[in-house]
């Protein structure tokens, strides 16, 4: 038998190196690697910790909750806070207060407020590629339609960007084919017959068709060179506001168009100053708002205004609550819904943010009516032991009222120097 | 210089490598936030689906910023990003992207009469079921979850650009400030959550639908059993999971 040495020490050499190659994988191996295949588990549990930055609309809705339900109900519905807003980590994270809160200064919590042109155009610039249900502006045309001279005016000026002037996507379809969608929207129960076996039976309905009165009277008015009917009228699908004016009737419709704006030519169309063109009839008692329609009804089409009329008369700002309970749905046929949210809000309201405890005074002033729907009669004389705003003859009674009470509960709001003005 | 004897080397070296363990464990540590971490069998229950409606794609670039601010992308650099494909009549195609659409698009390219056919298609990373840039990492830091969605590990990645090469819908890039392969994750912190990917959140127009493909009663599996779809390139077998609707034949 022939020496076998050198292959035992060629053998132990390579097995040498493998165990040694082992001991080396094993040593440089990342923990956890082959767990769960040829990958390193822990960065799957790690990239679950990144950050989230994006935040969700409902906990913008959290605290905006009348501007949530403004936007909830628009046909920008499907649009979320961050598109407009930016991302809101830094916002929502100084509002929660907390550790996180601590290293970010009040300028950094300010939400962006896209409120330059570009932030709507972004979506609603006319482009080929879009599709053509989409609608899109071309601002040249825009302008121009509507006599703007300013280019850089911004689409704020006009459209609230919450609520702006669109109608919910579901209508916008019912104006290529207005009106009837289903036979059952008229028929009850569905006929058997399909209308293209009934004879005359219109496959599309115009409002020509049922409102031919209308039409015709309207195609006699000056307005009906520039605008159609649909541009102020929902159609019949939205029960909500069933053929009424967009925005029931509310003065500003026609003022999207009339009101005289710095931005807008001024000789055409017909431009009013707003409000003071209301305050020089003196046939308008303040604090009652009369619409455009009530006299200007004859430039547009035979209509019958009376039911516009207030119909709530003596005490029902009370007696509203009894009625809306069982009844919310003929409040709908006037009122949107929104009108009821501006009022009876689920939570707080969106200006009592961080500083509201120094900033309210000045809300409060003018407006204690409002801050009287919620907080009640005697929430001001809660904290501040007196009637707030001062009633007009405070001036002459201040001195035995700060004898009575005490000098502090002045230096609640003014500063010891105010005195000194006077005294 | 000064002169470093042996004793006081291996001083300094082990104290440096104390510090920096010690610093990256509170490092770690702190930005702990208390969350359910999926386990490998949770995980197992989900397979990561997403739709692209084409015809519903406006352009607008929502899904690109929206990205980018998620993930801190880099500039220049996009995991997602939209495409204008413009068709005259003369049957000429151009494609482009300016930007990625992080700013919109701006004009048409042809004159607009001109125009015959032209639409919007976004673009992200397909986490194919066969993912060529995961069988060619050298060093295992491409990989595909249980749940089906391709990731990087960024700890692990030595940058040398395999994938980069290998990803025929040029969906990564190799991270400029890091070094290592860099891609779309599906927002990876978010859907673990329950939240929608951050593209799909900011997408105004619900052109973009992602789901659980598992899940019979999900939104993107009655979409699919509905909708015609088409995959981008099927002919190289990579088995995408991103199923465009209305997809063109010139969409590459």
């Amino acid at each position: 038998m022939k020496n076998k040495s050198h292959i035992i020490k060629v053998f132990s050499l390579i097995f040498i190196i493998l165990i040694i190659a082992f001991i080396i994988g094993r040593i440089f191996q990342p923990k956890s690697y082959g767990d769960h295949g040829h990958y390193r588990w822990d960065a799957v549990t790690e990239l679950q910790y990144q950050e989230i930055v994006n935040q969700d609309i409902k906990i913008c809705g959290e605290c905006h909750n009348d501007i949530y339900n403004l936007h909830e109900k628009d046909a920008h519905y499907t649009v979320p806070c961050t598109d407009c807003h930016g991302s809101g980590k830094l916002h929502v994270a100084f509002h929660k207060g907390g550790d996180n809160a601590k290293n970010i200064s009040k300028e950094q919590a300010v939400m962006e407020k896209e409120y330059k042109l570009e932030g709507c155009l972004l979506c609603h610039r006319k482009l080929k590629a879009k599709p053509s249900d989409f609608p899109q502006i071309s601002q040249e045309e825009h302008y121009k339609f509507l006599h703007v001279n300013d280019i850089n005016t911004k689409c704020i000026e006009c459209h609230s960007p919450h609520e702006p002037v669109f109608l919910l996507t579901e209508v916008r379809k019912s104006r290529i084919h207005p009106i009837v969608y289903r036979c059952t929207e008229c028929h009850d129960p569905k006929p058997e017959k399909s209308f293209r076996d009934v004879p005359n039976h219109p496959a599309i309905f115009e409002c020509n068709d049922c409102h031919k009165e209308i039409v015709d009277d309207f195609n006699t008015k000056p307005h009906h060179n520039y605008v159609e009917c649909r541009t102020c009228h929902l159609y019949h699908k939205e029960n909500e506001t069933t053929g009424r004016i967009y925005k029931n009737g509310n003065a500003k419709f026609c003022l999207l168009c009339h009101e005289k704006k710095p931005f807008k030519d001024d000789k055409y169309p017909p431009k009013i100053e707003w409000p003071s063109h209301v305050g020089s009839q003196e046939i308008i008692i303040k604090g009652d708002e009369k619409i455009c329609l009530n006299c200007h009804q004859d430039k547009i089409h035979k209509m019958n205004v009376k039911f516009r009329e207030n119909p709530h008369s003596g005490n029902w700002l009370i007696e509203h609550k009894e009625f809306g309970k069982q009844n919310l749905n003929v409040c709908q046929k006037c009122h949107t819904m929104n009108q009821c949210y501006s009022c009876h809000m689920k939570n707080k309201p969106s200006s009592h943010m961080a500083d509201w405890k120094k900033t309210h005074p000045k809300f409060g002033m003018s407006n204690k009516q409002s801050c009287e729907i919620c907080h009640g009669k005697n929430s001001c004389i809660s904290c501040h032991k007196l009637e707030m705003p001062h009633p007009k003859d405070f001036g002459d009674n201040h001195k035995e009222i700060v004898a009575q009470k005490g000098k502090e509960i002045c230096n609640k709001c003014h500063k010891e120097e105010f005195c000194k003005q006077c005294h | 210089m000064e002169k470093i004897d042996r004793r006081q080397f291996i001083k300094v070296g082990i104290f440096t490598t104390a510090g920096v363990l010690v610093g990256s464990f509170f490092g770690f540590a702190d930005s702990d936030e208390k969350i359910d971490v999926k386990t490998f069998d949770d995980l197992l229950k989900y397979e990561w689906g997403y739709i692209i409606d084409t015809s519903r794609c406006i352009g607008c670039g929502a899904c690109v910023r929206a990205c980018k601010i998620e993930n801190n992308v880099s500039d220049n650099y996009y995991r997602t990003w939209v495409e204008r494909y413009e068709v005259n009549k003369n049957g000429k195609i151009r494609v482009d992207s300016p930007k990625g659409a992080l700013e919109g698009f701006r004009q048409d390219n042809f004159p607009s009469s001109e125009i015959v056919k032209s639409f919007f298609v976004p673009k992200l990373c397909n986490h194919c079921y066969d993912s060529p840039c995961v069988q060619v990492c050298p060093v295992g830091a491409s990989y595909e979850t249980p749940d089906k969605v391709v990731l990087v590990d960024k700890e692990h990645c030595v940058g040398c650009g395999y994938c980069v090469q290998a990803c025929p819908y040029a969906c990564r890039y190799i991270d400029p400030e890091k070094g290592t392969a860099d891609k779309c994750t599906f927002c990876y912190h978010r859907i673990q959550k329950g939240l929608a990917p951050a593209c799909v959140n900011a997408c105004p127009r619900s052109a973009r639908i992602y789901g659980n493909l598992k899940d019979p009663e999900s939104k993107i599996r009655k979409i699919l059993n509905t909708r015609r779809y088409g995959l981008l390139k099927p002919e190289l077998g990579t088995n995408p999971k991103c199923y465009y609707i209305e997809l063109d034949m010139e969409i590459k």
